[in-house]
């Protein structure tokens, strides 16, 4: 196929944490929130004046003085975010929110804080932290709608002066309903025989979408979606199998290209930051007020390992098998980040329940951050699983080219 | 830096001087008891007859011979007076009371706790009735949402990881490898918390007891202890068919904006056990066992208010695992611990107006922070005895001092919700873990001040990503403020990532390097117990 | 008559004494010199590999 003409434009804007979008949304003199967690309501953070951006540290390397605050044992998207804090990498930030969701971020941020490595020149700069839901029922609703009140909404309007009207919440929501209409259908070229985009075009775009401002990367976008429609696949496809991508964040777009390079297309995504479910639009009615709409947006569709009911726990596997179906997928990747505790049993979960109650293969992994450091293990890992999806097609007298 | 001045025993320790003679590098067990002076020693025998007492009584019972050779972990309790042996080491007067009383009834407690179980399991006493009044609820979790059912009568709490786990592993440190392999072998990672990972692997191996009518989860302390929930929920549900409540707990416990969630929570909760037991909440019941926990809060306070003297008197396992047992495991519910609590209170006293010391002299202060590993939780006898660090609280047991209401009035009804919650949020561990940095350091730092301490013996439980979290900080502050801190790392129950002389090696190496001290009783400075329960 | 009653019944309790006290005594020593001597955890320490195996054989419906 031939390359996306903006491709590049948006590889190179994974390449440094403090990219060019961030200096000319702070130019026009925008709030920037920094956020760490998908459970943070994206149109909270993108109201008219501010613009949210999820913290990450592309090309991380040495993590030697994060290390030292938060030892070897931590994640290490954590100590990696710390690390770059530390080093001045994200002194754009007007402000943090962090959700109380999985402890190391958690603790990466307090770090931050206790560092001092931001708002050093800004008097208005701030730290809050939120307890985000455990269940999908009405009182976590109302304890979400609380939560972003309070830790969000207030101090935003207290200290930056920014309208966090209901009229100013649905105006965030439509932009973002835009954005994710243009993900989405982006992503969808994932799907069928030939499909029109691979698995690490569709994660930089979408990867973009998040660690930039909303506004700024929309135009491209338009025109990638429009490039897409006329984008002839190739007449061979390289691809042994489709496989559907599960598990903590991904950072790293070279690790889905790694899997791309051995013939396994990443058909679709679920996993943190990635565009299942954070790129599902939020349908508001008018009835009620738009943030507790938002807030239950967010609490029905989370697939955030931290839900703890068992209708999530169950939930969050079906939710997996009915994507597998959608887009065709051959097997799943339940994959985790090394260290991280939730997605440590969700994998062994999911992937349990992924095999033997719905019947799809699974490969079951853990992985760095940076998948430069871990290269040789991963691709032998996916070959093998490669081959075996292959073995068994074979077995089923199915056609494996 | 900070220092204390050295307070030394002006009294001579009854009968053998150095107790560290007594292990051996043969045998897994100690080649005999400690010679305590006749009065000690006969009151140690006398509390021996008694445990045996205890396990001969629930040996007798024929459903209990045949729960025993059915799950793996109750091997563990075969060795229930060595794990004694190892709370009084070197210990007279008082002390040796206050471990026994303490103790003793723990280890009643929980073999009360394994019979209940037996009696309502499935596979063993199969008493169908009993057990649909049975509750089984976690290991690590506060049952304040049951003290306004009568335990005797209505409903019966089951904390069935107590005894499979938690309790089984302070007497036998091998004991959970094999659950903790199994659980590995289901590809859990070797990284997270062993204590909720050895619980999947209990589960896995169906090596629970099965019985009750419903069961009610808690995210406890941490992700990997949440997330172990969802793996013994889905066995629970799917194959045992025993309904269960995920109890959701914030952890933000000193935000007040989170209170009204977990008060409702504890609501549900409520209901959901008389939805499937059939039995009402009764708050007289509630009442009763709210006053209660205030006892047992004042007994608490005054028991710290010693501790902060020159002469502590009840601290280490005993009183960590003591208020573990009655704060989260009990919450009021059972009216035998206020005579406990008496008893102590009084013994603790008594020792405090008699200037009795645990060793021949106190060099340091120190307050133990963090969590400490189930394998080696008589590691704080020892190091009072070998280094004269005197622990004078862990973090475990520093836990809730607020009064809850204890009136039955209409006020004060839906107050109880809320205190109730609040107990819940602060249960032991999380209290601290959790809840944002300022209880996990300031509050260490303000209780160095409070209890005049000049060292911190820092547990690194390497699992424990809460705490090594905050590694650094712990560290800057600490100098910031001339307080010697001393990290000892152990993954909890592990005991093939560091073993117990690899733990106490970390204590000998600091106290000869960074303090340059010897050792007070050599004879304890190596013991050769890598190897027995 | 009624001394050589009372006689009796003293001596009888005596002798119950007695053996209550010779009973006491060998319940003493014995369970002093298991209690001093560690005998009770030797013993036990010696079933340990046998209750291994016994458990290692018991069938388990393992999974996930």
């Amino acid at each position: 196929m031939r390359d996306l003409k903006h491709l590049q434009y948006f590889e190179d804007l994974l390449q440094v944490a403090n990219n060019e979008l961030i200096a000319q949304a702070k130019a026009e003199g925008k709030v920037c929130i920094a956020y760490t967690c998908e459970n943070v309501p994206e149109p909270l953070v993108n109201l008219p004046g501010t613009f949210g951006i999820r913290l990450h540290a592309p090309n991380t390397g040495s993590m030697d003085i994060a290390t030292y605050y938060m030892t070897n044992l931590l994640c290490e998207p954590s100590r990696a975010l710390l690390e770059r804090a530390i080093e001045g990498g994200f002194n754009f930030a007007d402000c943090v929110i962090t959700p109380d969701g999985c402890t190391m971020m958690n603790r990466a941020v307090e770090n931050m804080e206790l560092l001092n490595t931001m708002g050093k020149d800004n008097p208005n700069f701030f730290h809050e932290y939120m307890e985000i839901a455990f269940k999908n029922t009405d009182s976590d609703v109302a304890l979400s709608v609380l939560q972003c009140t309070n830790h969000i909404l207030t101090p935003l309007k207290e200290k930056y002066g920014i309208d966090t009207s209901d009229a100013a919440i649905r105006a965030a929501v439509e932009k973002h309903n835009k954005l994710c209409r243009l993900v989405r259908a982006i992503g969808d070229y994932r799907k069928g025989d030939k499909p029109r985009i691979t698995g690490y075009e569709f994660h930089v775009l979408c990867l973009a979408t998040y660690v930039c401002p909303e506004d700024l990367v929309i135009e491209k976008l338009e025109e990638t979606l429009k490039e897409l429609k006329t984008r002839r696949p190739d007449a061979k496809q390289p691809w042994r199998a489709r496989i559907l991508l599960v598990g903590s964040e991904v950072d790293d777009s070279g690790f889905i290209k790694l899997i791309e390079e051995q013939g396994a297309l990443v058909c679709c995504d679920r996993f943190c930051f990635g565009s299942y479910p954070g790129r599902v639009e939020i349908e508001l009615n008018d009835e009620e007020d738009a943030l507790t709409q938002v807030c239950r947006h967010y609490i029905r569709n989370c697939q955030c390992p931290r839900m703890m009911s068992m209708d999530k726990v169950y939930g969050r596997k079906q939710y997996v098998a009915d994507l597998a179906k959608e887009y065709n997928a051959d097997g799943i990747i339940y994959q985790q980040v090394k260290f991280c505790d939730p997605w440590a049993y969700e994998r062994v979960l999911g992937s349990s329940m992924l095999q033997h109650d719905f019947g799809y293969p699974v490969l079951s992994v853990d992985r760095p951050y940076n998948i430069a450091s871990s290269v040789g293990q991963m691709r032998t890992r996916v070959q093998a699983f490669v081959e075996s999806i292959e073995i068994k097609k074979i077995q089923k007298g199915g056609a494996a080219e | 830096m900070k220092t204390v001045e050295t307070v030394v025993n002006t009294r001579k320790r009854a009968g053998e001087q150095s107790p560290g003679k007594i292990y051996s590098d043969k045998l897994k067990v100690r080649r005999r008891r400690e010679w305590r002076g006749v009065k000690d020693t006969f009151y140690d025998y006398t509390r021996w007859l008694y445990l045996m007492s205890v396990l001969g009584r629930f040996i007798m019972v024929p459903r209990n011979v045949k729960g025993f050779f059915r799950y793996r972990w109750m091997m563990s309790y075969l060795f229930v007076p060595h794990g004694m042996d190892k709370f009084t080491v070197g210990l007279r007067d008082e002390a040796l009371r206050i471990a026994h009383t303490s103790f003793n009834f723990v280890i009643a407690d929980v073999t009360q706790a394994i019979a209940n179980c037996f009696r309502g399991d499935r596979r063993v006493g199969n008493d169908k009735a009993y057990s649909d009044k049975c509750v089984i609820t976690d290991e690590n979790s506060m049952v304040t949402f049951m003290m306004g059912f009568d335990k005797d009568k209505q409903v019966h709490t089951i904390l069935r990881e107590v005894p499979t786990m938690f309790a089984s592993n302070i007497f036998h440190q091998f004991n959970v490898m094999h659950y903790l392999d199994i659980a590995q072998q289901y590809g859990i990672s070797g990284d997270v918390c062993p204590m909720p990972e050895a619980e999947a692997g209990i589960s896995i191996e169906d090596d629970f007891c099965v019985l009750g009518c419903c069961a009610v989860q808690n995210n406890t302390t941490c992700d990997g202890s949440l997330m172990g929930n969802g793996i013994i929920a889905k066995r629970l549900e799917r194959e045992y068919g025993i309904p269960t409540f995920q109890l959701a707990t914030p952890l933000r416990h000193k935000e007040p904006d989170v209170l009204e969630y977990a008060a409702t929570e504890i609501k549900k909760a409520i209901a959901f056990v008389e939805e499937h037991t059939g039995e009402k909440w009764d708050w007289d019941v509630y009442f009763a066992s709210a006053k209660r926990v205030n006892y047992a809060t004042r007994c608490r306070i005054a028991q710290m208010e010693i501790n902060s003297s020159p002469y502590p008197q009840f601290f280490g396992a005993a009183f960590s695992l003591y208020n573990d047992t009655n704060y989260m495991g009990n919450s009021g519910r059972d009216p035998r611990f206020v005579k406990i609590d008496r008893k102590l209170l009084q013994l603790a006293e008594k020792g405090y107006k008699n200037k009795r010391m645990y060793a021949r002299e106190y060099r340091h202060r120190a307050i133990v922070w963090g969590v400490q590993p189930q394998y080696v939780i008589d590691m704080l006898y020892w190091m009072v005895q070998c280094w004269g660090v005197m622990p004078l609280t862990d973090m475990l047991s520093v836990i809730n001092t607020e009064m809850i209401a204890e009136e039955d009035t209409p006020e004060n009804r839906e107050q109880a919700y809320r205190d109730m919650a609040m107990l819940n949020m602060e249960m032991i561990m999380r209290n601290h873990t959790h809840g944002g940095y300022k209880v996990l350091l300031d509050d260490l730092w303000e209780l160095c001040e409070k209890m005049n301490a000049d060292l911190v013996m820092m547990w690194e439980h390497m699992s424990c990503k809460a705490l090594t979290g905050m590694h650094g900080m712990f560290e800057e502050q600490a100098r910031e403020r001339g307080i010697h801190i001393m990290w000892v790392s152990h993954d909890l129950c592990d005991p093939r990532v560091f073993t117990r002389s690899a733990i106490r090696d970390q204590v000998s190496n600091y106290m000869r390097t960074v303090m340059r001290e010897e050792p007070l009783d050599p004879s304890l400075e190596h013991i050769p117990d890598d190897e027995a329960w | 008559m009624k001394k050589k009653l009372q006689k009796k019944i003293l001596n009888a309790l005596l002798s119950v004494l007695l053996k209550l006290a010779l009973a006491g005594g060998i319940f003493f020593v014995v369970t002093f010199v298991i209690y001093f001597f560690n005998l009770d955890m030797k013993a036990t320490s010696m079933l340990e590999p046998f209750l291994e195996k016994w458990y290692d054989k018991l069938e388990r419906k393992q999974y996930i």
